[in-house]
């Protein structure tokens, strides 16, 4: 009892357990699970919100909120399809545009919520609807593909065996995430500020430059991760990517980041991912719809905090009446 | 008053928290007109008390007597129905609503519909009773700390107060202000309310009360009449060892000017301050709060920087425009607020002590060596005594003296040449209080220049070379030591010739 | 001086400037929209508005609380499906049964919420970004992609959004848009004279404090989301009432545009200040825009987004500047009418 209540007040030790329960589950009840093509395929589903998840678990940590990392994802997008359908560029420098506006996109957000001090919640409400407004205007009502070969290679071919780009992108973005939240100067910042900014303002800390790179990143991330998505569904319209903001913010908060800022791990964020990707996998290998998916998703964001308050809760109680008696 | 029956009783109270034993088989009795001191070292329960009192913590077992029959309080809106209400060291205001529905908001019985015209009267008449003067249509945001206060003074005699407890209600408080928090605590008594008065100043305490209860570690020690009791016997029982003298100060050597300030203002904060501090000295700030000493601080910390006059270090004349700069010039700046300004709470005792200093420890990679930061991290905890089971714990469950100490490691490990503490003792407890005093005179000797802003006059008194005293956002003298006395210096904070 | 600065806070500055803004910007559409200061194009934006009011003041009831409501535009689709399949499924049900029914829908999914952020100590944002999903994953569900569709509703309740209170000319007066400032007027007495009202603003202001003085918070947040949804059901209701047509994406995004609403209106996201008039000059503001835009010569209505999303920004942003200016102005006005010399105390309570 005492084992099961310790590995339950240790997020990550909770979490394990339902990966491990989740991926025993999709073993015993799908033959084809077991697969290394499965497995590429789990991740290739949802790579572009895993590589986005990645840069929010520093911006919630930080304590603040990114909605606009769809919209932005959208709108790269659409800015690659629109070069591309006009030969303004080659195609190339239309995708480093891309990223260059998805960094802009970050930086006017980030001086918003850095230097006049508005909470990001609505800024980045604005941006939301603002960005998706300006992949609206670039596309309309359209749907542009016909990207060229390589392009759309690089988004459905393996690269290296049978890893994807994207895959190897998220692999490399996951580990230097790991080293700089854990052991760069970067990384305490960001932590610092979520817990107190007046601390670290205090401390000598350029809050505001922290804050600001934070956001601008956000945006170059959410930019890259746009036009790997184009390239993965080889077409681009103006909703693309529309609403991905709630997987994404559900994984990191499903990690164990904490929503006021200021405490969370990567690993955390890193089994979540799993256990969604997983939970997908398995809910689709055994024909649960998607939109049903969407929703036991909701369900496991919602539980994910309950839980540990319910068991505590419990726990206080029980403490409690022993001292009384 | 009647010894026969007190008015409020509390029997045998204990109380655990996990490994903690807050309260261990404690009792305390408060009679109607009474001014009950109660002291004690951080940690030593008193708060847990209050809590119990109040009805937010339940107790784990005893019981309390009210008018000698027993009570159950669940709840804080428990405790208002009997009467039991408490004002604490930071106000509870509610900065969106004016001063008139904070001192009602709490109240069940007010009939259905909010009477606004009616509520204001009411708040005029309470706040008339005691003497304030505050609009009480605007909104509460941007009162002084004094006037939240008042209005708290208020809220609690709204309830109808029986027992009135004061934690620390002093803390923040200039001399003056606790002058008149002292004349509404003497109105209150004389209507029968018996108060629980809580402060770690000692004179304040025998000042006032009629009696004094000792805790220490969850224990009750002692209760005695004021006459019986000395300030050396009452520091006995709070420490459980005789205590040294209060304000180590050793003799010593000036350097040369290290520090010079010429006509250094701040539009709306303050004008006209002017000084000099060698290397070895201490230089007090006095003043009442609102007096604006904090602000001078900061614009020397570039925290809220100075838009006129000059600073001028080691002979050379320096713009500070952030804290960075003013640490590249090695002017350390330790907050009054080691709570919501000072320390990361939930992070080490090691992440805080290098927070201001993290660039020293990084590798060529651009990342943290951790050996190094525990190495610094364990040398301050010995030079110090800071006292924690691991470096790795969360500063924010250590006591208040030793979140004082790392706060001070913080900054003595960017190796400063002017040290400004604000208010370096507030809120912890007389034997931390002694060490603070201690290390600040050993920095004083190294050859630190050191600013001293303090709201307790003795000690602000007792530590200096020179004391200079500030009001309302302009400086109004600098005494000598020896010539700086109590009278004088009070004199010359409020402005009355 | 004195009593202007006590009539004229600056929340009513901010509201007053609210109104100036959309004055000016309906000046401005005028003179780039033919036929723009018509009977109709009020009714127009008249009858979109009265959706936009009545989620705003949803909203902003629990933003007032320190939380959030996400879920609201799911709530909305969940509640106007459903009176819809009601009332095909019972075509004699009077107008009042209906709308029971949408407010009943909405106040459960409301409490729900309400009782994991209260009582299940869930962070709002946490919760009802759950719920977002989830209702919306029940209706999707139980819907099974049939729609409801206006031919199977009563004929009053298609005639409704067309039902006049009121007219002259041109000029209409919807009675839902009457109904959605009537609820928005009625929700804010109660907040300014019922101590229920006003312990939402405390308990927004400081929790801590709110605690202390013994105010039952989790009962009051609960209260807040159930009302909060029961408006969100009759949004449904009347969204129903104007398309006919419902689909399970009904809804859906509604919840940012009163968001939105709220914070152009205001409404402090920290909790603990703002108005229902601040809220409903924010719903009006947005959706003048909406319906303007679209309508606006040279510019395409693929342009709306983006420009609404520039102007929360906009509003945001100098609304905060604003703020803290004027209130700055406010705190150094007060200390030095503080400083002035105060006749002696003793001359207000004679003995």
């Amino acid at each position: 009892m005492r084992l099961s209540l310790k590995s339950l007040r240790s997020w990550e030790g909770l979490l394990l357990v339902i990966l491990i329960a989740v991926v025993a589950l999709n073993i015993a009840l799908s033959p084809v699970y077991l697969g290394v093509g499965n497995f590429i395929n789990l991740f290739q589903l949802s790579i572009e919100k895993i590589i986005v998840a990645l840069i929010m678990a520093f911006v919630i940590i930080n304590g603040e909120i990114d909605l606009s990392v769809a919209s932005v994802m959208g709108f790269a997008a659409c800015v690659v399809a629109v070069v591309h359908e006009n030969n303004a560029l080659p195609f190339a420098a239309a995708v480093a545009l891309a990223l260059v506006v998805g960094a802009l996109a970050g930086l006017v957000q980030g001086y918003f919520v850095a230097h006049m001090g508005l909470p990001s919640l609505a800024v980045t409400l604005a941006g939301l609807i603002g960005f998706r407004g300006m992949a609206r205007m670039l596309v309309e009502d359209r749907s542009i593909g016909d990207f060229p070969e390589w392009f759309n290679a690089l988004g459905q071919k393996p690269l290296l065996g049978p890893i994807p780009l994207a895959l190897l992108i998220f692999v490399g973005m996951a580990v230097i995430a790991v080293i700089v939240l854990q052991s760069a100067a970067f990384g305490r910042y960001v932590t610092v500020i979520g817990n107190n900014a007046d601390v670290a303002r205090y401390s000598g800390i350029d809050v505001k430059r922290v804050k600001l790179s934070l956001f601008v990143l956000s945006g170059l991330v959410a930019a890259l991760a746009g036009v790997l998505l184009a390239a993965r569904l080889g077409a681009v319209r103006a909703s693309t990517g529309e609403g991905f903001e709630l997987d994404i913010i559900t994984m990191v908060l499903l990690g164990g980041v904490s929503i006021f800022g200021g405490s969370g791990s990567l690993v955390g964020v890193g089994l979540s991912i799993l256990i969604i990707l997983n939970m997908r996998n398995g809910l689709g290998l055994a024909n649960v719809e998607a939109n049903t998916q969407t929703g036991i998703i909701g369900a496991l964001l919602i539980l994910s905090v309950l839980v540990p308050n319910l068991v505590n809760g419990l726990r206080r109680a029980r403490v409690g009446r022993a001292g009384h008696t | 008053m009647s010894e026969a029956t007190p008015l409020l009783e509390m029997r045998s109270i204990s109380k655990r928290f996990d490994a903690t034993q807050a309260l261990d088989d404690v009792g305390l009795v408060l009679r109607a007109g009474e001014v009950h001191a109660l002291l004690g070292e951080n940690g030593a329960g008193k708060s847990t008390l209050i809590k119990i009192m109040t009805g937010i913590h339940p107790p784990d077992s005893g019981e309390i007597l009210l008018d000698g029959k027993p009570v159950t309080l669940r709840s804080s809106a428990d405790a208002q129905r009997v009467g039991i209400a408490a004002i604490y060291q930071e106000p509870m205001i509610f900065p969106d609503l004016n001063v008139a529905e904070n001192i009602f908001i709490g109240h069940q019985n007010r009939g259905p519909i909010v009477n606004w015209g009616a509520m204001a009267r009411d708040a005029e008449r309470i706040l008339g009773d005691l003497d304030i003067q505050l609009d009480v249509r605007t909104p509460a945001r941007g009162l002084t700390l004094a006037a939240q206060q008042a209005v708290e003074v208020a809220k609690a005699l709204s309830l109808q107060v029986r027992v009135l407890i004061m934690d620390e209600p002093t803390a923040a408080l200039s001399a003056h202000e606790v002058a008149q928090l002292f004349k509404r605590v003497d109105k209150l008594k004389r209507q029968g309310v018996a108060i629980l008065f809580i402060s770690h100043r000692l004179d304040e305490v025998f000042q006032i009360a009629d009696r004094v209860t000792v805790f220490r570690d969850g224990r009750h020690i002692s209760t005695r009449p004021r006459a019986e009791v000395t300030p050396e016997g009452a520091i006995r029982d709070m420490v459980g060892r005789k205590m040294e003298d209060f304000f180590h100060r050793s003799e010593r050597a000036f350097g040369d000017v290290l520090l010079r300030v010429d006509g250094l203002g701040r539009a709306g904060a303050f004008t006209g301050v002017s000084f000099e501090v060698k290397r070895g000295e201490v230089l007090g700030f006095a003043g009442l709060v609102g007096a604006r000493r904090t602000d001078v601080g900061l614009a020397l910390f570039g925290v809220a920087p100075a838009d006129a006059g000059t600073i001028t270090l080691a002979g050379q004349t320096v713009t500070i425009g952030s804290p960075q700069s003013a640490m590249s010039h090695g002017i350390a700046y330790v907050s009054e607020d080691r709570r919501q300004l000072g320390l990361s709470l939930p992070q080490s005792i090691t992440a805080n002590v290098t927070l201001a200093t993290l660039k020293r420890y990084l590798s060529r990679l651009g990342l943290i060596k951790p050996v190094a930061e525990q190495a610094t991290a364990a040398e301050f905890r010995e030079k110090l005594s800071i006292r924690a089971a691991s470096l790795e714990h969360p500063v924010g469950q250590l006591s208040g003296g030793n979140q004082q100490k790392v706060m001070l490691a913080k900054w003595l490990n960017l190796q400063p040449q002017v040290l400004i503490l604000d208010e370096p003792t507030r809120g912890i407890d007389v034997g931390a209080k002694a060490e603070v005093h201690h290390i600040v005179d050993q920095l004083a000797q190294q050859g630190l220049a050191i600013i001293l802003i303090s709201s307790d006059l003795p000690e602000v008194l007792a530590m200096s070379d020179r004391v200079l005293v500030m009001r309302e956002g302009r400086q109004v003298g600098i005494f000598e030591h020896g010539v700086a006395t109590q009278e004088a210096v009070m004199t010359a904070a409020v402005g009355v010739a | 001086m004195e009593t202007l600065r006590r009539v004229l806070r600056p929340e009513q500055i901010r509201e007053l400037s609210l109104a100036l803004i959309i004055f000016v910007a309906v000046a401005f559409f005028s003179t780039q929209i033919e036929n723009y200061l018509s009977g109709r194009f009020f009714v127009r934006v008249s009858t979109s508005v009265a959706i936009t009011i009545v989620l705003a003041t949803a909203q902003t009831l629990v933003i007032l609380t320190r939380n959030i409501d996400l879920s609201i535009g799911s709530i909305v689709g969940v509640a106007a499906y459903v009176t819809g399949q009601v009332l095909g499924a019972n075509p004699e049900l009077s107008p009042l049964a209906a709308i029971t029914v949408a407010l009943i829908i909405g106040a459960g999914l409301g409490l729900i919420n309400g009782l994991l952020v209260a009582y299940g100590r869930v962070p709002a944002i946490i919760v009802t970004l759950g719920t977002l999903a989830i209702y919306r994953t029940w209706l999707i569900d139980y819907a099974g992609a049939k729609t409801i569709t206006a031919d199977s509703l009563p004929q009053w309740l298609v005639d409704l959004p067309r039902l006049n209170l009121f007219s002259s000319g041109e000029l209409d007066i919807r009675g839902l848009f009457v109904l959605a400032v009537v609820i928005a007027v009625l929700i804010q007495l109660a907040l300014n004279y019922l101590p229920w009202g006003r312990r939402l603003y405390a308990i927004g202001s400081n929790p801590e404090a709110a605690r202390m003085a013994g105010l039952p918070a989790p009962r009051l947040v609960v209260s807040a989301y159930a009302i909060c949804g029961a408006l969100a059901g009759l949004a449904g209701f009347m969204f129903l009432a104007r398309f006919g047509t419902i689909t399970v994406t009904a809804g859906q995004g509604l919840e940012l545009q009163a968001v939105a609403a709220a914070v152009v209106g205001g409404v402090s996201t920290a909790g603990g200040s703002g108005t229902l008039l601040g809220a409903l000059l924010g719903a009006v503001l947005i959706d003048t825009l909406n319906q303007s835009l679209t309508r606006m010569p040279g510019v395409s209505e693929f342009w709306r987004d983006a420009l609404l999303g520039l102007l929360i920004l906009v509003a945001v942003a100098t609304d905060y500047v604003l703020m803290q200016r004027l209130r700055r102005l406010w705190i150094v006005d007060q200390l030095k009418a503080r400083a002035a010399p105060t006749p002696a105390p003793e001359e207000h309570h004679a003995p």
